[in-house]
């Protein structure tokens, strides 16, 4: 009994701590840099869910943030659509879109997969440059309106400044947590992780694959697509580079830095490298280079080379040693 | 009319054996040592950057050729150092997933530590032919883009000669063919990955100094030869040198025929339509071995 009340109280206190952050940090940049992590840490986990859990290399997976980014941009300037119903339909069609990607990735798997799923992100990149009259091209959508004002029990709440965005992007990434938690320990996430190890045998037990791997291909993208979307209301700009290997690369880095196939490394990933990289900017104005991507690349071989299962792993295994030790 | 389509099959020709030289590098490190490296076409770019620093030296057709050598074993040395470092304690501890996330790993360095010490001006490597052109009747083309395919044709023929009637060539081929089998008979594996690492990536530093010579030096261009040598070599079948020629010129064709009569602009897109059309027909490419042999 007591266990379950200490575990609540944890949880109180951490949700206590994350509402209260934007008032005891009145550091813009700060708050920035905590949204953008936020953002990424949507993406970071639905492209966990399809690699981490499914097994299946999506390198695309910037091509459903681009999507969605585009998508409720454009809703939002052409038709004037509210950025609040743009953020579903962008994760929608970005689910659309990961389904379609899904249908070449039954057949495919490894190296076939990573290139086709590349294929198909720079095939939406050059129709973002290349269909000027609808996305400006190269130059990319700017003057996207933000999110619009809410008016609750007579208090007006807008969203133009980072303390109230925020709360907005903490809000999609706690929802986002709660139904990836809940897809990875229900039926449905114990079968992908089956699929993962082993396909012929998952199928052999009478898992249908094929319906699998397309449903999880389509729930990573409406992720990645909702993140897009949030994205492109708070900067205000979206460009073609959204889409780019780059930001597919950033995404993957974080997430296997941060440990794969678990639910704790891609957020651990995305707040570590997001800070670390800002944190190095300052190391940048003394050595005069821009290193911080470089550092990505580093620690991406770095965690490949001696730490497979990334920071979590690296401290689950500290822990062990830790307690069994203590046992002795 | 005529004269356009033959015209543009030359330059896809010219532009499709630089494809294969590049790509040969990847399919044959990927036959013996089961590595699908990402980071290929970064060696490429190093060794275009080779080239830059080799032509202001000597900016005549004998700092061009020069620049070929020296591309191929300041490329090939890289590669050594970094399958040494990197590839080889991957190797049998993890899945091919796992070499992938590193290859990854090591695109996103050696592209941003060129960027440190390059800059990221594009440069240009000096015409050293001050841009002769040539008329073959059917056709017109640059001296320098004939030189590009003369000597990707004559680093063909060496490969081939060296696979198949050097002992070390054939070596690398019966590792590729049978690994257990290849250490049975007393080939030194360790050494034949090394051999064979070193020399892919001076072929991708070799064809590095082509690709540059057509078009701009800068610390990204890795990526569009990486991802054009693995549309080359997943169509000529993965780990098949020959394949890979061949696949390189239909790229090549392909590209150049799309970018005239389809749109400059979506050119880049021709090989990966190709690529996601022949994976949904074929899941192991046109000329793929299937995964059971």
């Amino acid at each position: 009994m007591s266990a379950i009340i200490a575990r609540w109280l944890k949880i109180i206190l951490i949700v206590v701590i994350l509402l209260a952050i934007p008032w005891a940090i009145t550091n813009q940049y700060v708050l920035h840099l905590l949204i953008m992590a936020g953002i990424f840490i949507i993406l970071t986990s639905s492209w966990n869910l399809l690699m981490g859990y499914a097994g299946l290399i999506n390198l695309g997976h910037a091509a459903f943030y681009g999507v969605g980014a585009y998508t409720s941009a454009l809703l939002a300037l052409k038709m004037g659509l509210s950025p609040w119903a743009g953020i579903f339909c962008g994760g929608l069609l970005a689910a659309f879109s990961g389904f379609l990607l899904g249908i070449p990735s039954l057949r495919l798997s490894g190296p076939y997969l990573a290139i086709t799923t590349i294929g198909f992100a720079e095939i939406l990149q050059m129709v973002a440059t290349n269909w000027v009259s609808l996305t400006r091209g190269p130059l990319g959508l700017y003057g996207i309106p933000p999110f619009p004002a809410i008016k609750l029990a007579g208090f007006q709440i807008d969203f133009t400044s980072e303390h109230n965005v925020y709360y907005v992007v903490l809000l999609a990434v706690c929802l986002t947590l709660f139904c990836l938690r809940r897809i990875t320990r229900s039926q449905f996430g114990l079968t992908l992780q089956a699929l993962r190890e082993d396909e012929i045998a998952a199928e052999s037990v009478g898992a249908n694959t094929n319906r699998y791997k397309l449903t999880v291909f389509t729930v990573s993208a409406f992720f990645a697509g909702v993140a897009g979307a949030l994205f492109a209301h708070y900067q205000g700009l979206v460009s073609p580079d959204t889409l780019s290997l780059t930001e597919t690369f950033n995404i993957l880095t974080m997430t296997v830095v941060g440990g794969l196939g678990t639910l704790t490394g891609p957020v651990v990933g995305a707040l570590v490298l997001t800070f670390l990289s800002e944190g190095l900017r300052y190391l940048q104005d003394l050595v005069k280079f821009d290193i911080r991507m470089a550092i990505y690349g580093f620690l991406l071989i770095l965690t490949m080379l001696f730490m497979r299962n990334g920071i979590v792993g690296l401290f689950a295994t500290i822990k062990r040693s830790i307690l069994s030790r203590r046992q002795e | 009319m005529e004269s356009l389509f033959l015209q543009q099959i030359l330059n896809g020709i010219v532009i499709g054996s630089i494809y294969g030289v590049i790509a040969i590098g990847l399919t044959m490190i990927f036959g013996v040592m089961n590595i699908c490296n990402f980071a290929h076409g970064d060696y490429a770019m190093v060794g275009a950057y080779v080239a830059v620093g080799l032509m202001v030296l000597l900016p005549t057709w004998f700092g061009w050729l020069g620049s070929l050598l020296a591309a191929a074993v300041v490329v090939g040395l890289l590669g050594i150092v970094t399958e040494k470092l990197i590839f080889r304690p991957l190797l049998d501890r993890w899945t091919d997933i796992d070499i992938i996330m590193a290859s990854i790993g090591l695109f996103i360095l050696l592209e941003n530590l060129s960027q440190l010490f390059f800059q990221a001006t594009p440069r240009m490597i000096p015409d050293p032919f001050h841009g002769a052109t040539l008329n073959l009747g059917f056709a017109s083309t640059s001296v320098l883009r004939l030189g590009c395919l003369i000597f990707s044709c004559v680093a063909f023929v060496l490969l081939e000669l060296f696979l198949n009637r050097t002992k070390l060539g054939v070596a690398i081929k019966a590792t590729s063919q049978n690994k257990r089998a290849a250490i049975l008979m007393g080939i030194d594996i360790n050494r034949i990955y090394a051999l064979t690492f070193g020399v892919g990536t001076a072929l991708a530093g070799i064809g590095g100094v082509f690709y540059g010579t057509l078009f701009a030096v800068y610390p990204t261009m890795g990526a569009m030869p990486t991802l054009k040598a693995f549309i080359v070599i997943i169509l000529g079948g993965m780990g098949n040198v020959r394949g890979a020629i061949f696949g390189g010129f239909i790229l090549g064709i392909a590209e150049a025929l799309g970018g005239t009569y389809i749109s400059t602009q979506y050119q880049n897109a021709v090989g990966f339509l190709i690529i996601i059309i022949v994976l949904l027909i074929r899941p192991r490419g046109l000329f793929g071995r299937s995964e059971a042999t």
